[in-house]
């Protein structure tokens, strides 16, 4: 009987063979109940702990465990207490630990207990009261610390996210402490400085959105601030006194059975202290404060409008979307990686209305969510997949509207979530054996090559190749030849000595080539060849010449997998080490690479990760390779140097995470080698003693005695070899993280230096003659120099010569690296294009960024750098300028 | 997260025969392996392919193709190695179950990949589990739209064939075991019971560590290794090749 409570507990309110025919929730309840009452006497503690776990994971069934909570506790008020009792722990320990999930499940569940006559109303009152004065607090100059603001308008959150679920009975019991603590929130509300998100949005201009959907519609932009956005939905549901068509509400059944309930004592929480702000602060430190507080209660959503409020909002309040998204979200959290669960939940919400549309709308906004979204991108793939699947007449349709309506609008769409957005379709066509009503996206063709919508389908071609085969997608456009245009080629290598290229290379290399080939092929041995290179090839080539001749060969006999190109890398490493041992060298050799591979963008990726992982290509020289002139050129028109680029940040950034982890082990290993030494030591001296002591025994004992003194001898010594050999594993990992991190400092300054160069040079030239369009540097002086940049831009004479001067002089230096673009559009869209990449890898990699900001000030940001490069960067970064 | 619908004891309802530790050890290793099991491929997915799919849980290490061990070409499962258990987690979690050249793929824990293991154990030479389906396969053979793909696959290229390199040849395949170093892990040994360290996988090696020791002394050791890689070791194994297949079954 046992599995019985334990599957009606956790099926409640779902229409599954445990509950049989019954169909209302209530029944449910009362079912469960009568079991649980039953059982509670012998299995009370397992019961206790899978409530509790199932109140935190599957909390859009809060309602339902309340009211089973609440039943319970007019025959068992013991067991209820329990149950108080742990809610109070686990608000504690939330509060403690900076748990946002478990914080705002918890308040809810409490609101709800407070529904079902477990806990009085004026105790749930006091929660709510020592979260806004905790958070009030935080905000305020003098006594808090205003850095900590995301905790306390996470706080707030918490207070008016329980709202929907007992909002009504807290107006009918206690309606004057109600409103106490919304005057409350109120005044915290106009206390606290609004969030802007400006580098966080997925589109450009928000309020372009509302018009571009199927009917334009005009609309307010809602804020984008999300506490000002609940508190205004929280407000129109008070007009509507309290009603909420999403939050079922079952303990309405129960009242009359409550009516002799007893309530229990909830304590009142302590509230942690802030983090105090840093003594002298200057605003680097606060601002990293402000980073950590943001990191620790990260935005949890932010809204996506992709259709017309038609299909979404039109027939529902603004707080029943904001409960379905709580629902949804909720579900996507405590439910990843339960694929089947995750997706039944997702379609099978208690809410009386339909809500697909709001459903897409929730995942990609969970996918396309800034800086982060909470979980891999591959998981929202998957839950798409699942919904597609669960919901085969409706959620395929919604999905291709959704996709629709972000391309039309991808011109505005930051650069980070169009990657992800091809990243997402690709893979999901994948999966949908590559069908896509491409001919609806043929106008694209008319486009210039640069064009946003062109490079997006683009892309996602190139993404759907690598997942399957050239001649598998090329079948998928056949509907529309035109686009086979956008494909791109077949990917196999361009060996500039294969014989069909003949001629287009000296015949002197090509001999060379054709001879090391059959070096190679004849298993002479890596020193062998080495010698072969060195006599032959070094002398009469260039350097140039010979980087190609010998990495071209050595990377196409290995062109037939990705583990014959490894195995080649590693078998001929110390060729490719000598011949390229410095950056100007490698940035040849990655060019070769990419000249080889040239037909297959992954293969480039994979062969550049591979090699800077073997230590051939150092990540600065993959740097200036991708600021190349013939790269920059293309930094609008395709994605794969910033793959690149962000395939060796990463590679350097997991190199310091790794060894930081493997730093922790081997001190706690140290640890442990350290005691063991010392306790065999011990032994060791007590046999010893034992040795001494036995000298009047006789022979037989003294030789028993003296091998185990031999023994304790032998095994202190291994503890002490084994102690050296610890300590000696920590310093040599010591010393590696300490060159990983001048690594990875050497990485990013090198990033910023070369964006902050390219951009002045560029921004600082004016776009060639536009047809009317507007000229973006004109724009910027009007606006983000003077709102941004205050400090590059005064008005005073004396910086207005020195500006002028230093342009001079860096055209002079720059002049003829880069071009500006014929087309002044495109030239735009070059600028666009690029600001966005340093706008996303600012955000992207913020945190390791921030540790060198001081240098970064010093170096890099200076008032040389052009001001929109500077307020790019610091809003990628969240710095306020 | 999610303990509610999950056995978190429960890794993986297979136990490979090959293991030769306790179930405990086996166990163990799952927990701790960073390396996975993927079945149901396609012969003729590439390893470009998988590697697409699975760097999107993590930095991959290798790849390494099941082969038929008569034709040397892949036989419909691989092994993929990354470099931390979270990634490995992700895998399993995320990857398994989705579509790859129109097959849903099958992802596992895995105990750690050792030289020999990437030989299709079947009498015939590939996966024991292709014998019980040669005429009859549901996920490919099932419909027509299934037999268009099969056909497709099949004319679109060649499979790669990793014992004789096409075109510019040369290359010895090297040994496929971690680091390198896979002679002192012979099977021969291991089937008499302790040859060689069952719980190599929990060794993980390091992105920092693909450089070379200075002295180069390891490389060279190595590459002496790859010179006489013994390919041809299918004969003594043979005898017990009729069990599971590539590692599963």
């Amino acid at each position: 009987m046992s599995a019985s409570w334990h599957s009606l507990l956790v099926r409640i309110g779902e229409r599954c063979p445990e509950y049989g025919g019954l169909a209302d929730a209530e029944e449910h309840v009362e079912t469960c109940f009568g079991y649980l009452a039953r059982d509670l006497s012998h299995n009370e503690s397992e019961i206790l702990a899978l409530l509790m776990q199932c109140v935190e994971e599957l909390p859009h069934k809060d309602p339902l465990y309340g009211a089973l909570v609440g039943l319970i506790n007019t025959e068992d008020r013991e067991f209820v207490g329990k149950v108080v009792n742990r809610t109070h722990a686990g608000v504690q320990e939330a509060l403690d630990t900076d748990n946002c999930n478990k914080l705002r499940i918890l308040t809810r569940f409490l609101t709800v207990l407070m529904c079902n006559s477990v806990v009085s109303p004026t105790s749930l009152i006091e929660l709510y009261e020592s979260l806004v004065s905790s958070a009030a607090t935080t905000v305020d100059e003098e006594t808090g610390n205003p850095a900590w603001q995301a905790r306390a308008d996470f706080y707030v959150f918490c207070i008016l996210a329980s709202l929907p679920w007992g909002g009504i009975e807290l107006s009918e019991r206690v309606p004057e402490e109600l409103e106490r603590v919304l005057n409350g929130i109120e005044a915290y509300l106009n206390l606290r400085k609004p969030v802007v998100y400006s580098a966080l949005q997925v589109f450009e201009e928000s309020e372009k959105l509302v018009e571009v959907g199927d009917d334009t519609e005009m609309k307010l932009p809602e804020s984008e601030d999300y506490l000002e956005n609940l508190w205004s939905s929280i407000q129109a549901l008070m007009e509507n006194s309290w009603k909420v068509d999403s939050v079922p509400r079952p303990h309405l059944s129960f009242e009359s059975r409550f009516v002799n309930s007893q309530t229990h004592d909830f304590d009142p929480v302590l509230i942690p202290d802030n983090p105090k702000a840093p003594e002298n602060a200057t605003e680097i430190t606060l601002g990293r404060q402000r980073q950590e507080a943001e990191r620790t209660y990260p935005r949890r959503n932010m809204r996506l409008r992709i259709f017309p409020s038609s299909k979404t909002d039109e027939k529902i309040t603004p707080i029943d979307r904001f409960v379905v998204e709580e629902y949804l979200l909720d579900v996507l959290f405590y439910l990843n990686g339960c694929r089947k669960e995750c997706a039944a939940y997702m379609v099978g919400l208690p809410v009386p209305f339909r809500y697909e549309y709001i459903m897409a709308e929730t995942v990609f906004s969970q996918l396309l969510l800034l800086p982060k979204p909470p979980f891999r991108l591959i998981y929202y793939t998957v839950v798409m997949v699942d919904l597609c699947k669960a919901l085969p007449g409706a959620f395929p349709a919604v999905v291709a509207g959704a996709v629709r309506a972000l391309f039309k609008r991808v011109a505005e769409m930051d650069v980070e979530c169009r990657i992800r957005l091809v990243q997402w379709l690709s893979h999901h066509l994948s999966n949908f054996q590559f069908v896509w009503p491409w001919e609806e996206w043929a106008h694209i063709l008319d486009l210039p090559k640069w064009a946003p919508e062109r490079v997006f389908a683009k892309e996602v071609l190139e993404k759907e190749v690598r997942l399957a085969y050239w001649e598998k997608v090329k079948d998928s456009v056949t509907s529309t030849p035109r686009l086979m245009e956008l494909l791109p080629p077949k990917n196999t290598p361009v060996y500039v000595y294969a014989p069909e290229n003949r001629g287009s290379v000296p015949e002197a290399e090509t001999t060379l080539a054709t001879e090391f080939t059959n070096l190679v092929r004849g298993k002479k041995t890596v020193r062998e060849i080495q010698v072969w290179i060195d006599e032959r090839i070094l002398p009469t080539q260039g350097q140039q010449a010979s980087i190609q001749i010998v990495a071209q060969t050595l990377l196409y006999i290995g062109s037939k997998s990705f583990t014959h190109t490894v195995t080649v890398l590693e078998k001929y490493g110390q060729i490719f080490r000598k011949i390229a041992p410095d950056q100007t060298s490698q940035i040849l050799m990655i060019d070769t690479v990419s000249q080889l591979w040239r037909n297959s963008a992954q293969m480039t990726a994979i062969v550049i990760d591979r090699m800077m992982g073997y230590r051939m290509v150092s990540n600065l020289s993959i740097v200036a390779w991708v600021f190349s002139p013939q790269n920059v050129q293309q930094f609008h028109t395709s994605d794969q140097v910033w793959e690149i680029i962000r395939n060796a940040i990463n590679k350097t950034n997991n190199r310091t995470v790794d060894l930081r982890k493997e730093i922790a082990a081997a001190e706690k290993a140290l640890k442990l080698a350290t005691a063991g030494t010392a306790k065999a030591y011990t032994k060791w001296e007590a046999a010893v003693a034992a040795l001494k002591a036995a000298e009047a025994k006789s022979e037989d004992n003294r030789n028993a005695l003296s091998a185990k003194v031999d023994w304790a001898k032998t095994v202190a010594d291994k503890a002490q070899d084994e102690e050296t050999s610890a300590q000696d594993s920590l310093e040599s990992k010591e010393a590696l993280l300490a060159r990983a991190l001048r690594e990875q400092e050497a990485l990013f300054m090198a990033v910023y230096q070369s964006f902050a160069d390219l951009l002045t040079d560029r921004l600082s030239k004016s776009v060639p003659e536009s047809h009317g369009a507007p000229n973006p540097m004109e724009d910027t002086k009007g606006e983000d120099a003077d709102a941004q940049a205050p400090v590059a831009m005064e008005p005073d004479e004396e910086n207005i010569e020195e500006d002028g001067t230093k342009q001079k002089n860096q055209e002079d230096v720059i002049n003829g690296t880069t071009t500006l673009f014929a087309d002044a559009q495109e030239e735009e869209q070059w600028r666009k294009c690029t600001l966005g990449y340093l706008r996303a890898i600012s955000r992207q990699y913020c945190d390791e960024v921030w540790l060198l900001m001081e240098k970064l000030d010093s170096t890099v940001f200076t008032d040389k750098v052009h001001p929109l490069v500077l307020s790019t960067t610091y809003a990628g970064l969240q710095r306020s300028s | 997260m999610a303990r509610l619908f999950k056995n978190p004891d429960q890794l993986s309802a297979y136990r490979d025969r090959r293991f030769l530790g306790s179930q405990d050890e086996f166990e163990h290793a799952l927990r701790t392996s960073t390396t996975v099991y993927v079945g149901n491929l396609s012969f003729y997915t590439t390893e470009e392919q998988i590697y697409e799919v699975f760097s999107r849980t993590g930095e991959l290490k290798k790849i390494i193709m099941g082969l038929d061990k008569n034709s040397k070409t892949p036989c419909g499962f691989c092994f993929v190695l990354f470099y931390t258990r979270e990634d490995t987690e992700d895998a399993v979690k995320y990857i398994s179950g989705t579509i790859l050249d129109d097959r849903p793929i099958r992802v596992d824990f895995d105990w750690g990949f050792q030289e020999g293991r990437q030989w299709g154990r079947g009498r015939s030479g590939g996966q024991v589990r292709d014998e019980y389906r040669t005429d009859y396969d549901p996920d490919i053979l099932n419909c027509c739209y299934g037999k268009l793909v099969q056909k497709e696959l099949e004319v679109r290229r060649q499979l790669v064939e990793y014992d004789q390199p096409v075109g510019m040849g040369g290359v010895q395949y090297p040994n496929l075991g971690e680091g390198g170093g896979g002679n002192e892990f012979r099977r021969g040994k291991d089937r008499h019971g302790n040859g060689g360290n069952r719980h190599r996988e929990g060794r993980k090696r390091y992105r920092d560590e693909d450089a070379p020791p200075a002295d180069g002394v390891k490389r060279q050791d190595r590459e002496l290794k790859v010179e006489k890689n013994p390919r041809f070791r299918e004969k003594g194994d043979s005898d017990e090749e009729d069990g599971g297949d590539g590692g599963k079954s």
